[in-house]
Order: structure tokens, then sequence, then C-alpha cells
């Protein structure tokens, strides 16, 4: 036997890192994804000056192209999240590599937050690519571009706000052990909260209950609700990276988050909006931040606590 | 006087999965530099207690030490001395041989040097050479079991547990796995081996365990396990012309009984000694030519069948 060579957490950390990302870079989907995702964002960049120029339009630069990227819809990043992390942990069981891994000198632990870093900085990569490739585009389309000095906090919010769809995702296919599942279910999980909001917006407003649900949240107006509805944003956990943004830009802004009163026998009032609560651009984004974070923990914390107790009883 | 401490001990070791009991009150002591079989049919617990020895799975109560530390449960520290091929083993796909053994090599903490001499070593060893560059998605079976036997190998263990490395090959595979199994026991390293092939126990390894319905039977070197075949061990012979004088002979042997058939007579022996010169005798002494002798059963075969037939019964 020759010479032992002992394991720190650091070393089988690292380790585990390049293990997943070597799946993480070969994987189809992701690749077909990167593609479909850069032809949906150069169509974003290039439709529309292109229209402009077709119809006559006199082109007018946009300096906040690059800014206003980051305030993306929600099934963008639910996409990017099942895509990454869909068989992070369900893939090792249904191909039976979990046996050969957990039986390494790298403990459960390891495996685990190596593969939720992992993760983490596969979006995040993702997103630095698409946000240079953005910013660079949005330059030469749009012109001079403002506050690009806030860019790497947009792409950080946006990574978090898809971490908290690929917790969700992640705890499925945990459990689970599969990765039909784990997308499905998932896929499910936003389908449900994104209706749930939805019908709540419509019947009570922007109430405060969808400050705290994941994905859009509620709807926040720069003007009072009965001056009627002037810019409107989501406040939720998906736009996150814009609202951090905006939380070093902007943070005293007032945001209005409307109510919904409808008038009895109402043939001539019918349905009246109001202001139901209003609170400061920094408030709402630290709140979603928060939000984002609490969410992310808690699933991952769950996800963790049922792969430790995992056992292997099937070769698979 | 220095002690070795077992390689592998457990003590009671049960393990259920609901109400059926997998591995019952398993008492098992495997030394340092023994070849230790681990035989049992299908569905005995042989693949249950090894990932129980792995910690892929949590014996349900009993101890288990591997190298004289507690192993139950996750024990990196543990791992980083044992090399552990699975029964049917599976690894991602979308690597390449070379990329497998290198990645496992740094959760080894092997340094870059070391990696890179030894795995085109182990990738010869096990008749992969050529192939080190391809994904193991495009490996045949056999292939995969052998870059498994690597993998085992990667951190030049001081245990190397393998579970049914043969399972699932064609002769030639087997034949070779069952060389490459004896290519590691040369290298001195103390080798558990799980099988449900005798004669691939009895060429390779120099202990046993019997274990079926998760009861170990018998646990010992192979020639203790023989004797416990001491009752079977049967010698047959054919004589050029069969008689009534022939068989009385035989029959006044005070070691067999004897069965005839044809030219043909089968002695079951009570005895282990060698007795051929004296049924050469008997047969001579009565006018008979003999034709063939051959001694039959007494082995690990034989052990085997009876220890399972009595769990059976």
């Amino acid at each position: 036997m020759g010479e032992q060579t002992k394991t720190s957490a650091l070393t089988g950390f690292l380790a585990v890192l390049y293990y997943e990302f070597l799946w993480n870079l070969r994987k189809k989907k992701i690749v077909g994804l990167f593609i479909l995702v850069f032809i949906i964002v150069t169509l974003e960049l290039a439709l529309p000056p292109i229209l402009d120029y077709v119809n006559g339009v006199t082109l007018t630069p946009d300096p906040n192209s690059v800014t206003d990227f980051f305030s993306v819809n929600g099934i963008f990043l639910f996409l990017i999240a099942v895509a990454t992390t869909m068989n992070t942990i369900s893939g090792e069981f249904e191909t039976g590599s979990i046996t050969p891994l957990l039986t390494k000198p790298v403990s459960k632990n390891t495996v685990f937050w190596g593969k939720i870093v992992a993760s983490f900085l596969t979006l995040l990569g993702i997103y630095a690519f698409l946000t240079i490739y953005v910013t660079v585009g949005a330059v030469v389309i749009e012109g001079t571009q403002n506050n690009l000095q806030l860019v790497p906090l947009g792409l950080i919010g946006l990574t978090l706000a898809t971490m908290v769809w690929a917790s969700v995702v992640i705890i499925l296919g945990t459990i689970s052990k599969n990765s039909l599942v784990a997308a499905l279910g998932s896929f499910g999980v936003y389908i449900g909260i994104t209706i749930v909001a939805a019908v709540l917006g419509t019947v009570y407003g922007q109430t405060s209950i969808l400050f705290y649900a994941p994905g859009g949240g509620a709807t926040a107006s720069t003007t009072l609700c009965e001056r009627g509805v002037g810019t409107t944003f989501s406040t939720g956990t998906d736009n996150l990276g814009y609202l951090l943004i905006q939380l070093v830009l902007n943070p005293n802004t007032v945001l209005n988050f409307c109510g919904v009163r409808i008038s009895p026998g109402g043939r001539g009032e019918g349905v009246q909006l109001f202001t139901s609560s209003s609170d400061a651009m920094s408030t709402v984004a630290l709140r979603a931040l928060g939000v984002s974070l609490a969410y992310t923990a808690v699933l991952l914390l769950v996800s963790w606590y049922a792969f430790r107790r995992s056992q292997i009883i099937e070769s698979s | 006087m220095v002690v070795d401490t077992p390689v592998i001990q457990t003590e009671s070791l049960t393990k259920s999965y609901g109400s059926r009991v997998a591995v019952n009150r398993l008492s098992l002591t495997v030394e340092a530099k023994q070849v230790h079989g681990f035989l049992g049919p299908n569905g005995a617990g042989k693949t249950t207690t090894i990932k129980m020895l792995v910690g892929l799975l949590r014996p349900d109560s009993g101890s288990l030490k591997i190298l004289g530390m507690n192993a139950a449960g996750d024990k990196p520290k543990i791992r980083e001395r044992i090399g552990y091929m699975p029964e049917l083993p599976k690894f991602p796909k979308h690597l390449t041989g070379e990329e497998l053994l290198d990645v496992y090599g740094r959760m080894y903490n092997i340094p870059r040097e070391t990696r890179k001499q030894r795995i085109p070593e182990l990738l010869k060893m096990v008749g992969l050479a050529e192939r080190g560059k391809d994904r193991i998605g495009k490996y045949s079976k056999g292939m995969q079991q052998r870059i498994g036997i690597a993998q085992a190998l990667i951190n030049d263990p001081e245990l190397v547990i393998l579970d049914e490395p043969s399972i699932g090959l064609d002769p030639v595979g087997m034949v070779e796995v069952r060389d490459m199994v004896k290519g590691i026991v040369k290298g001195g390293q103390t080798v558990f081996f799980s099988s449900h092939l005798l004669a691939e126990v009895q060429q390779v390894c120099d202990h046993v365990t019997i274990i079926n319905n998760g009861n170990m039977l018998f646990t010992g070197t192979l020639e203790e396990v023989s004797q416990k075949a001491g009752p079977n061990r049967r010698l047959v012979i054919e004589v050029q012309k069969p008689s009534d004088a022939i068989l009385q002979a035989l029959k006044a042997l005070p070691f067999a009984t004897v069965d005839s058939s044809n030219s043909t007579y089968t002695l079951t022996l009570k005895t282990k000694d060698d007795v051929r010169a004296d049924v050469s005798r008997a047969v001579s002494g009565a006018g008979g030519v003999i034709l063939r002798m051959e001694e039959q059963g007494g082995g690990l075969e034989d052990a085997f069948m009876n220890l399972v037939g009595k769990e059976a019964q």
C-alpha cells in the first residue's frame, strides 16, 4: 500500500464542485437552454430597433436598457432553475452513481452543499455570460448605458431569485429521488403560486400575503392607486435583481400597493382601487431579499436533512 | 506481543427492511491480509452487509468496526482507507474513464502528480488503457465492471471490498475479472469479496463466510469449510468388469458406504484421509481392474449446499 493521503473538508468540497461542474457543463438541456436564451435575448435586443427602422420611427436610445434587463419574467427564472438543478440530487439516485460517490471520503454534508454551491455558481456563470452579452449588445444598439456599476448587484439578485425556484426543484428531487417529479412537481408549484397570487390580487388587491410569497409577489405602483395606476412592477422574489438596483438608485421612492373595493349594488361605481399600503423602495427591496433568502434557506435545509437521512437500499 | 486489529469486525449486526430481516445478528471478523469470500445465494444479505460496511446503510443494531474504528453511518475518515466496488457499478456517463478516476482521486486528496501516474497504471491493469478517453456511457457492462475495479484501487486502499465483481459478465469476462482480483490479492491488501459463485471464491479466497437469509452459517478457512462437507466426499470408481466380489470387497471397507451402477461404484467416504490406495487394493484383490478413479465433492460446493440446505429445512 502506498502513501496514505488525508482528505480535508475543503479538498473534498472542491472535488465535489469539480465533479458537479463537469456534469453541468455537459448537460444537453443546459446547452440547449443557453442557446434558446441567447436567441430570445438577441431578439429582445435587436427586434425593437429593427421594427422602428422598418416603420420609419426615429431610433431613441434607451440608457437604462441594461438595468431594465434584470426585471425578467418569472417563468424565465423558473426554467433556468429547472434545467440547472432537476438532476442535481435525484439524477445521482436515478442513475445509481450516488453509490460510488457516497463511498468516497467525502461526507454527505460535503456532497450536498458542494452540489448546491455548484448549482449557485453555475447559475451565476450563466447569468454573468448573459449579462455581458446584454451589456455589449445594449451599448452597441442603444448607446451609452447608465449605472453599469450596478450590474453585478443585479446579477447577484437574479441568481438569488433563481435559487428560490431551484430550491423548490431540489427539495422535490431529494425527497422523491426522481428528476421528473422534481421538474413537474416544481412546475405545479410555480403554476399554483402564480394562479393563487393572481386570484388574490383580483379579489383582495395587492394583499400583504403576496409580500411573503415566492414568485412575482405583489405589484407596486409609483403613483397613488386612487389617481390611476402609474408605472407598475413586481415586488416579489422573481424581480430581486431589479429591486436591488432600485434599492441603490431610488431607495426613498414610495411604492403603493392597491386594494380592491367592490361597490355594493355597484352599477355605476363597479370596482374601485385604493391605496391599501405604501412602502419605501428600500423596504420593498430588502423584504424581497429576505423572503428569497428565507425560502432558499428553509427549502435547502429540509433537502439537506432528507439527503442525510437517505439510505442507498437498491443498486439502481 | 503485537495483536493485529481485525480489519472488519461486526457484532450482532442487524438490518431490516420493514418486517423482513435482511441481516440478522451477524458477527463477522476479517483479519488483515485475508482474502475473505462472502458467500451466499442471491438475496442472502451480502449486499446489505457490505452497504453497512461502507456506510451506505445504517445498521438497526449491533456494532461495526473497520480498521479498529466505529464505522456505522457516514464516516469519511474510514472510507479514506477503503476501496469499494459496488455490485453492477454505475458511474456518471458523461465522464470519461480517466476523468472518473481523476475526480475520485481528487476526493481522496491524491496529489496531481500521483494521479497522473496512477490512473494510466490502473487503466492498464483493468485492460482499459485504450479506452480511458472514452465516455463511460459508451462502455460495455464488462468495461464498467473493470473501471469499477480501477476506481476501487485509486487510493491504494488497505481494505478492498468487492461486491459480486463478476456478476452479469460472460465467461471470458468472469475469468478476466477473477484474474484482476488475484492481481489485487498479490498486492497484499485485505480483500473482502462477495459472490454467489462458489468456484470463484474457491479459486481466490483463503477464508470464507457463508450467509443465507441474513444468518451467518459458517465462517472460517477454506479447509475448515471442506471439513464441514466431509459426509459428502465421494470416490467414484469405474471398473473394467463389475462383479459381486468387487462389491463385497468394497462394502467390507470400514470407511465408506457403497452404491453400484453398472460398472461404476460410488463410495461415500466417512473419513477425511486419502483412501485411494486402500480402495485400489480392495478392487485388485477381488480380481477387478480399475479404469478410472475420481474424487468428488467435499469442497466448498458441498459445504455450501449442506449449510444452505439445512437452513432451508
